[in-house]
């Protein structure tokens, strides 16, 4: 139980995808203009997550390792994924209209996210049995999702403050960027 | 070689996995809400820049409330969609009912420019702003300020501001008559015209408000009524409320004799878009 707390602050946390292991940076800046988008894509990020890391495990475990072709975790994660992603996607549209209004749009994004793969590499790379697995993506989601969530408020309170003109937009957004990850370099010697 | 079979193997199992498993899905879920296919359908016929002029939040919602209430195409019209005839026949066709668009519609600014300055103005560099001080710091009280407020709501970049005239002027050919200018105007100076109107005043000089102690602006509308008495038949006539010509958009007949003698020279010609 330890472990798995120490897992999740782990990946939540200390080593935050967003801030600390430079993933999932297209959807930081590209999603995080408006606090409600930013949120619904988080925790479509998380769903990905948890589904793709378990189902990669498995696949790792039960196909890749008997056979001795580990090396072969790429091309394998990356189908898994996109069609997984696929597939939530059909599921959500056709069973909760509501679900697909507010997560539907972000689905096709994450296809092509890199935290999600990474996020299964990491598993497989630190040999997490299930449990862990299933903690580790959930605390990467969370992380994502909380860096994803500040950094959309500050964005929203930077469109009203003065900023200097050739700071406008994108370029104090960069700087915001790296006043957060200073920020959360706080947590490195947490666990 | 035995790896390398193994791995086309595995490569070719997953796949067919995933493959099945997201034709399983399709195809034993039940089938989407019907709503949900036509607000797709319908969007694909918005403009998809989600620039709020219908008043609801972005094309795709509008689309939803369209696919909702058909009605609502007409009680809150999309500017833009209204203004390209082919996109409405083929929306039209699309949710087999039959519609027809209006003319293709773009904004004009009723004020030619060049007024002389009254007072300088130091404050804060919006139009509303300048509007809030005395009638404005220009010597004309209903004339574009010039700071493009307008600019700033514009969603194609239509809109921009003459360094000579110290006016915004509008981009015909870009202009989508989305009307989100219109509302920012504390002069109320631009208004949406058919594009095919042959012409248009600039000037908004509206003397039954006179300000007491403010001359007249030298530039406008003197109220001559020359431009009636020149048009034979009746393209331009005279509106009372405002003291201005009035050029009936329903009509959009063209006056050149109208343009040609004004003494003022604020009847402008349009080229056609």
């Amino acid at each position: 139980m330890d472990n798995l707390f120490s897992i999740f602050i782990m990946m939540a946390l200390v080593n935050n995808f967003v801030l600390a292991k430079f993933l999932g940076l297209c959807p930081f800046f590209g999603v995080s203009k408006k606090l409600s988008s930013a949120v619904s894509m988080g925790i479509a990020v998380i769903v990905v997550m948890f589904a793709a890391s378990v189902v990669s495990w498995l696949l790792f475990y039960q196909l890749l390792v008997p056979f001795g072709i580990t090396y072969m975790r790429t091309a394998i994660f990356i189908l898994v994924i996109a069609s997984l992603v696929q597939i939530l996607e059909i599921t959500i549209r056709r069973t909760n209209v509501n679900l697909y209004n507010a997560l539907g749009i972000y689905l096709p994004l994450i296809t092509t996210n890199c935290a999600v793969l990474g996020v299964t590499f990491i598993n497989v790379d630190q040999a997490f049995n299930l449990a862990e697995t299933i903690v580790s993506a959930l605390g990467a989601g969370v992380g994502f999702t909380l860096v994803l969530a500040i950094m959309s408020g500050i964005r929203e309170k930077l469109d009203l403050a003065d900023v200097p003109k050739a700071f406008k937009g994108i370029p104090v957004a960069f700087l915001v960027a790296m006043l957060l990850g200073i920020a959360f370099l706080a947590f490195g010697g947490m666990v | 070689m035995d790896n390398t079979v193994l791995i086309i193997v595995s490569l070719t199992l997953v796949g067919m996995g995933c493959g099945i498993a997201i034709f399983l899905v399709n195809r034993f879920l039940p089938e989407e809400d019907k709503l949900l296919k036509k607000t797709e359908e319908i969007s694909k016929f918005l403009p998809g820049m989600n620039c709020g002029a219908c008043g609801y939040p972005g094309c795709f919602a509008y689309a939803g409330e369209i696919a909702k209430d058909i009605d609502i195409l007409q009680t809150s019209p999309c500017m833009v969609l209204m203004n390209d005839d082919k996109k409405v026949k083929a929306l039209g066709n699309a949710l087999g009912v039959d519609l027809s668009s209006g003319d293709k519609k773009v904004a004009v600014v009723h004020c030619g420019g060049n007024s002389e300055i009254l007072y300088e103005y130091k404050g804060i560099d919006t139009c509303k702003a300048a509007a809030q001080l005395s009638s404005g710091f220009k010597k004309c009280p209903y004339g574009c300020f010039g700071f493009g407020d307008c600019v700033n709501v514009c969603p194609e970049n239509a809109i921009s501001i003459d360094p000579e005239k110290k006016i915004v002027v509008i981009d015909p050919d870009k202009c989508i008559g989305c009307g989100l200018c219109t509302k920012e105007c504390p002069q109320n100076l631009i208004e949406i015209i058919p594009a095919k109107m042959p012409q248009y005043l600039a000037c908004n000089y509206l003397s039954k408000k006179n300000i007491p102690g403010r001359e007249r602006c030298p530039l406008g509308c003197i109220h001559c009524r020359i431009c009636v008495k020149a048009s034979e038949n009746e393209e331009v006539t005279w509106n009372e409320e405002k003291d201005l010509p009035f050029f009936d958009p329903e009509k959009c007949v063209p006056s050149p004799a109208a343009v040609e003698k004004c003494p003022k020279k604020v009847i402008f010609e349009r080229n056609e878009t």
